[in-house]
């Protein structure tokens, strides 16, 4: 590790602040705030307290009649705004001195001395090794405690020590914490142990030495309920800096858990850094020692989140861990955050596309020639050469489509896409638009339509029941398809899009689309639905024109392309440019790539950190996409060192064709769960879903205080959030508590400093005021 | 004498200089060498037309040798003038009967390209005729390669016998040096595109009505050839020892046998088809 750097509170409000107003409160209030915000306010005289209602109200009324009358006689020049000043505050003094005449007090619940334990829990996780100065953490928290702290809770009550990492566990001595080995810490489980172990012994308060890492993502609400059900206030004590600097920490990085082989994969990498803005840094992306992606990236300000996309190829069809990192920066403390892996699923499944045509076009043919290079992207077209004929290409045999187009879900539900070209709604049936209805919002298939002469408005689809699918509001009227050109270009949501992105960089992929060659048609599309998105648009004589619009729907997507002359950017660009291809390759793989199978595998997380439990989920639906709750569905897990389970998953209540189980992976490493449905002996489908147990990890992360965390737990819990130089006043506070064995205070509060400051304050103020307004 | 000088005084200029005007402003509808041709009259309407459409039936216009007689039989073409033949009477009516019997949005006359611009790119379907004449240039040969390469069909037809042959492939081997040349079957997918056309037979031009005979030269036996690209489909559609343009073109004289028109007819749409699918 190395120098020391003193930490920098930025972004921690009011900090040095707060811990001036305590001590001004204390000072001005003399008890403790926890007296004030525990206790109850008593009046201990013992006139009734009707009698301090009636007098004030004689008192105010008085006062009024006299300042009214006797002021305004006095001096004609006062004004009464300025009578109801001095009213007011003469006011406000004779009701105080009522109030003290009832004798005020608050009364409230305190530890009995020697009758109630103390837990005092030092974090034992690693992070709580990290030196932040000579001595490390846990070193520093040690020390404090044995520089009078802990001796001091000894003369009030019993204490006992703990360390937590993963679980709670007791010690004799500060001896006997280890050297901040654990590769983990798990407070909220830690606290509900305590809770619950704790459950006979008269513990008053809890006292949590720690860095506020914790592993399992925060507290829950049933670590929350445990302490609060039992009044048992955490005071936290925060170690560590609360910015770390310089460093480069990754946050996270998002990416679809599955892709199709030989595909561009985008990750959003988040990530902050102190010590190092505007400067800058490489982000990569690597699959063991192969770099699949790397980018310059300028870091911005200190502690700003920042995002930033990088695109890879998926490469070939397995499970990959992805590591994205952030190449170490000079002088930088903690290089081991900078790096985070994520598991993609790289599927080589065949997807099929059907594709309905309705006249022999160049689109359809250069369509075609470009998904011929594309291995796991199939179109099997129907195409209308004639009145009565239909040439069909890509069919896997003889009967394949030989009646048109299907009429029965298990026949259309077997392709993964739909596109519909110059072909008009009316060629197909009521029934086999609610099929194409359904293929979308139940199956979960994509459905594309292409521009052209019988397309979109011109072939009368926003008059058909399919009209809700259109991610467009088609023009009301004819003649919408144009044979002019028109030249292409993204829109910034395009430019973000995988679908449009012909080359990696994003300005220059801009560049790119500006250069393309010309459409040779174009058609209105309309206006945009709320919820679509227009990737690119066309500038078509003068006017700026909608051309690729996407939009979800139900469990699927459809999109709009209001062209049909793309084939250009084939025929008229050098040869070996393969923009058309990539175009229509990256289209139709969005078209299909998140059509789910009859069996979608999910699990709680597929990157477990320190705990091995996991959660596994399948939706199971039969040949028409209905979900099928009588199957019979199990996983079976293979794993490192040869592990292997057969689980049988269970139907979740209330969710129809949902299954699930929970299973725990006992050794870090990766895992490969193939989760199976049958349904009456018959195999409905399997799903397979990767996922790692990460060990040791999670702690080289957050590695600065949580200090929102401690304060936020000791708020839940009636505790407070301490910094370690305010340890002396430990003691002080903690009897204040409801837990264990405590006995009732009166704290008597007229002789409270405020009380005699406020009467000198508010006679000072009406005496020069007076002087002021000349009626002394 | 002397009013005969005057007048040449006179015409001669004139003549020359229209005569560089037409060379200069070559135009897309008049051949690039020798006078207009007597098919450009308006007995089939213009050549042009500004008809949209999605589909434009494409003849293609080469610069033809001048060793050669330059035509086939009993007509007599000038020298330079064989992309023209059967022009445009055979592109019209093999028109009408591509409109009329397919969904393909055709314009209903035809188009010229040439292989000395780009402009050929936007027309991925091209008939060529009497290639045994055909010539190119480099940068020529070069843009017929991509435009093949890339996607575009190219149908040759009406050249008879080996010399023809041999000839043709000289123009071939400039732009396709290693491919091979193969012969289709009747299996092969262009023949089922749109009709099935599993007997065929050779089809004759024009003189068969005066000579009797289905060949030209040596060319007895029809040969459906084609050059293929790297994943098997056809770029170049070959119809050596046959002329389906005469086909086309005398499908309503009476004298002229309708089986052969026919035939005609329904190979033209196939390779079209083909052309739109692959």
């Amino acid at each position: 590790m190395g120098a020391p750097t003193p930490s920098r509170e930025i972004g921690v409000p009011g900090a040095p602040g707060s811990r001036f107003v305590r001590e001004m409160f204390e000072l001005l209030f003399k008890y403790p705030a926890a007296v004030f915000s525990r206790g109850r306010f008593v009046l201990l005289g013992g006139w009734p307290k009707w009698v301090l209602g009636v007098l004030a109200l004689l008192a105010l009324a008085g006062l009024g009649w006299q300042t009214y009358s006797r002021l305004r006689r006095q001096s004609h020049s006062l004004k009464n705004w300025q009578a109801g000043v001095i009213w007011a505050l003469e006011s406000l003094l004779i009701c105080l001195l009522l109030l003290l005449l009832w004798q005020p007090a608050m009364v409230v619940a305190e530890l009995k001395p020697q009758q109630n334990i103390v837990a005092v829990l030092i974090d034992d996780s690693r992070s709580m090794g990290i030196r932040d100065g000579s001595a490390s953490r846990e070193q520093q928290a040690a020390a404090a405690l044995r520089n009078g702290v802990l001796a001091k809770l000894q003369e009030r009550f019993q204490t006992r020590l703990y360390r937590i990492d993963t679980q709670l566990t007791r010690i004799d001595s500060l001896e006997d914490i280890t050297d901040a080995t654990a590769p983990a810490t798990h407070i909220g489980a830690s606290l509900k142990q305590l809770a619950r172990d704790t459950s006979d012994l008269p513990i008053g308060a809890v006292v949590l030495l720690s860095d506020g890492a914790d592993n399992a993502g925060g507290i829950d609400l049933d670590a929350i309920s445990a302490l609060r059900n039992r009044h048992l206030p955490v005071h936290t004590v925060g170690f560590g800096p609360e910015t770390v600097s310089p460093d480069v920490e990754i946050n996270d990085a998002v990416l679809a858990p599955r892709a199709l082989a030989d595909s561009r994969v985008s990750a959003t990498v988040s990530f902050h850094q102190s010590g190092y803005a505007g400067q800058k840094g490489r982000l990569t992306a690597r699959e063991g020692d192969k770099m699949l992606a790397s980018r310059d990236i300028t870091f911005a300000g200190d502690g700003k989140m920042q995002m930033e996309n990088l695109l890879f190829n998926a490469g070939e069809a397995g499970a990959k861990a992805i590591e994205f990192g952030l190449e170490p920066m000079p002088g930088e403390r903690n290089p081991l955050n900078n790096r985070v892996v994520r598991l993609v699923h790289v599927d080589s499944e065949k997807r099929r596309i059907l594709y309905v045509e309705g006249e022999p076009r160049w689109e359809y043919k250069f369509i075609r020639r470009a998904e011929d290079d594309d291995k796991l992207v199939q179109i099997v077209s129907m195409l209308r050469t004639t009145e009565n004929k239909i040439y069909r290409q890509g069919i896997s045999g003889p009967d394949e489509l030989a009646d048109g187009f299907p009429n029965r879900a298990e026949d259309l539900f077997t392709y993964q896409g739909l596109m519909i070209g110059s072909v008009e709604a009316g060629y197909f049936t009521p029934a086999q638009q609610d099929l194409i209805r359904e293929f979308v919002d139940r199956r979960g298939g994509g459905l594309l339509w292409l521009g052209g002469h019988s397309s979109l408005a011109d072939g009368v689809w926003g008059g058909s029941s399919l009209v809700d699918l259109l991610p467009v509001i088609l023009p009301n009227k004819k003649d919408t398809f144009h044979r002019a050109t028109a030249t292409a270009e993204l829109t910034p949501i395009g430019a973000d899009s995988l679908i449009c992105r012909l080359v990696d960089d994003r300005q220059s992929n801009l560049e790119r689309w500006k250069k393309l060659p010309y459409l040779m048609d174009y058609q209105e599309a309309g206006t945009p639905k709320p919820g679509a998105a227009v990737l690119a648009q066309m500038n078509a004589g003068g006017r700026k024109l909608p051309m690729l619009i996407t939009e979800n729907y139900g469990r699927g997507r459809t999109a709009v392309l209001a062209t049909s002359g793309t084939w250009r950017w084939k025929m008229s660009q050098p040869l070996g440019d393969t923009t058309h291809d990539m175009f229509w390759q990256q289209l139709l793989r969005w078209l299909v790539s998140d059509t789910p199978g009859r069996v979608v595998a999910s699990a709680s997380s597929q990157t477990l950190l320190d705990d091995g439990h996991i959660r596994l989920f399948a939706d199971v639906s039969d040949e028409t996409y209905n979900a099928a709750p009588g199957a019979d569905v199990e996983a079976h897990v293979m794993g490192p060192d040869g592990i292997t389970a057969m689980v049988d998953m269970t139907p979740v209540a209330d969710k129809p064709g949902s299954f699930q189980a929970d299973w725990t992976a006992e050794k870090p490493g990766s895992y490969v769960a193939q989760l199976t449905a049958a349904q009456n002996g018959k195999e409905l489908g399997e799903d397979v879903l990767d996922f790692q147990r990460l060990d040791g990890v999670a702690e080289n992360f957050h590695t600065e205080q949580n200090r929102d965390l401690l304060e936020r737990l000791a708020a839940q819990t009636g505790g407070r959030y301490w910094r370690p130089e305010e340890l002396s006043k430990l003691a002080d506070e903690i009897p204040y508590s409801e837990a264990g064995i405590t006995m009732s205070e009166t704290k008597q509060l007229w002789n409270l400093p405020i009380v005699f400051l406020a009467i000198l304050g508010l006679r000072a103020a009406e005496w020069l005021l007076r002087r002021r307004w000349g009626i002394v | 004498m002397k009013s005969f000088r005057c007048v040449s005084a006179l015409v001669l200029p004139l003549a020359l200089a229209s005569g560089v005007v037409a060379f200069q402003g070559e135009s897309r509808w008049f051949p690039r060498q020798g006078p207009s041709y007597p098919y450009y009259s308006d007995d089939y309407g213009p050549s042009h037309s500004n008809e949209k459409a999605e589909f434009y039936w494409s003849r293609l216009r080469y610069t033809a040798r001048t060793d050669n007689y330059g035509g086939g039989f009993g007509y007599g073409y000038g020298f330079g003038y064989s992309w023209l033949r059967d022009y445009p009477k055979a592109d019209r009516q093999f028109l009408m009967a591509l409109r009329r019997l397919t969904r393909i949005e055709a314009r209903s006359t035809e188009q010229v390209v040439d292989l000395d611009s780009d402009d050929i790119f936007n027309y991925p379907w091209v008939y060529a005729v009497q290639v045994a004449n055909w010539t190119f240039t480099d940068a020529e040969a070069r843009r017929l390669r991509e435009y093949l390469l890339k996607g575009g069909f190219l149908m040759v037809d009406d050249f008879h016998g080996t010399a023809d042959w041999e000839r043709f492939l000289v123009g071939m081997r400039m732009v396709f040096p290693d491919r091979p040349i193969e012969d289709l079957s009747d299996n092969d997918e262009i023949f089922h595109v749109l009709y099935d056309i599993g007997h065929r037979f050779q089809i004759p031009g024009e003189q068969y009505v005066v000579t009797g005979r289905t060949y030209e030269k040596d060319g007895y036996v029809p040969k459906w050839r084609a050059i293929r690209d790297d994943q098997g489909r056809i770029m170049v559609a070959i119809c050596h020892n046959m002329h389906l343009g005469d086909a086309w073109e005398w499908a309503d004289k009476p004298e002229y046998p309708e089986r052969f028109a026919s035939m005609a007819f329904r190979i033209g749409l196939d390779y079209i088809m083909y052309g739109l699918t692959h």
